[in-house]
């Protein structure tokens, strides 16, 4: 499972979306993701890639693709390091 | 007052009330541990804050609404300290929503971090305490004993705090530790933003008698006060910090926004 993939999973188990429906334009209004539902999402994304995502950096995502680009992108951080 | 040689942990520690609380107690002589959970930023920069005015701190990360979390928090305290005097459960997070509305999720993710975690807290911290006694404060807020706007497990959750004070208060006085808790009304932080966009409060400035919001810096003396020997003898209380709103309350009748 890609990244994408994995992330897509897990923000539709919390808010209770079906995953086909998240792209990576989708918006958190759009998939119904409240603030509870964005920060536990965070969470559960940092507990299974091991990466810090803090809320200055998370403030930042205008929709679902940007987050998905900013944990790849730490992932590559990672990797190079 | 002189807190000297002691260690505090903060949970919390990086932003508002709590940054406030941490730099009150470093100026008075303690070390920090600097809790934060979302904001690395900020607990790292109040952290140096810490540092500049000569006590030692540290910024660690844990979400004390997970309990695996906590231990791992205090294991590393622990192991590298041995010891801790002073616990702050600061850390709060909520969802605003009226009574109606509330769902399990919500009230579950408040609840944790609300008030399990300072029960959780307290527990470990109280064996870091053993033999040298120690100070435990939580941080209220005036939605335990009236009624705010969608702040239904917010004020629920403190309300628990609250209570859970009085227990531990009793239960710790044996071993020298004092528990007691702080609750202050709309505070200018970064959280009361939060609560003016949810339409939670108004402009509290024309409804406090004292002329002027609470800030941080009002709560931080207090709670400082109550980790300073010259409390020893309060135990299990909520000390009020609000500019003199709650009991003015019938004084406000009638008047305008």
């Amino acid at each position: 499972m890609t990244v994408e993939e994995q992330i897509r999973e897990i923000v539709a188990k919390i808010t209770h979306v079906d995953k086909s429906v998240i792209t990576r334009e989708s918006t958190f209004k759009e998939i119904k993701a409240d603030s509870l539902d964005i920060v536990q999402a965070l969470v559960a994304v940092e507990e299974a890639f091991g990466i810090e995502i803090p809320d200055e950096e998370a403030q930042k995502f205008q929709n679902f693709g940007d987050f998905v680009s900013y944990v790849e992108n730490r992932l590559a951080q990672q990797e190079k390091v | 007052m002189s807190l000297e040689g002691r260690l505090a942990l903060v949970t919390g520690g990086g932003r508002g009330i709590g940054r406030a609380i941490a730099l009150k107690l470093a100026s008075q002589g303690s070390d920090i541990i600097v809790n934060f959970f979302r904001h690395r930023e900020s607990a790292e920069q109040t952290a140096k804050d810490i540092q500049a005015l000569g006590a030692k701190a540290e910024a660690i990360r844990a979400n004390v609404g997970d309990p695996a979390k906590i231990d791992e928090m205090f294991d590393m305290i622990g192991n590298k300290f041995g010891r801790l005097d002073i616990l702050i459960n600061n850390a709060a997070s909520g969802v605003g929503r009226p009574a109606m509305d509330v769902d399990v999720k919500a009230w579950e993710w408040t609840m944790d971090i609300n008030a399990r975690a300072c029960l959780l807290c307290a527990q470990r911290a109280a064996k870091l305490m053993e033999g040298r006694g120690g100070k435990i404060v939580s941080i209220s807020s005036l939605g335990s004993p009236f009624v705010l706007p969608n702040y239904t497990i917010v004020g629920v959750s403190k309300a628990a705090l609250e209570a859970l004070t009085r227990y531990l208060a009793i239960e710790l006085a044996p071993q020298g530790i004092c528990v007691n808790t702080v609750a202050a009304s709309a505070v200018e932080t970064e959280a009361l933003k939060f609560y003016f966009k949810e339409g939670l409060v108004k402009d509290k400035r024309q409804v406090t008698p004292a002329g002027r919001m609470v800030i941080p810096e009002d709560v931080a003396n207090v709670v400082a006060f109550l980790c300073s020997e010259e409390a020893f003898m309060i135990r299990g209380q909520t000390v009020v910090v609000d500019g003199g709103t709650s009991v003015g309350l019938f004084t406000l009748v009638g008047k305008e926004d």
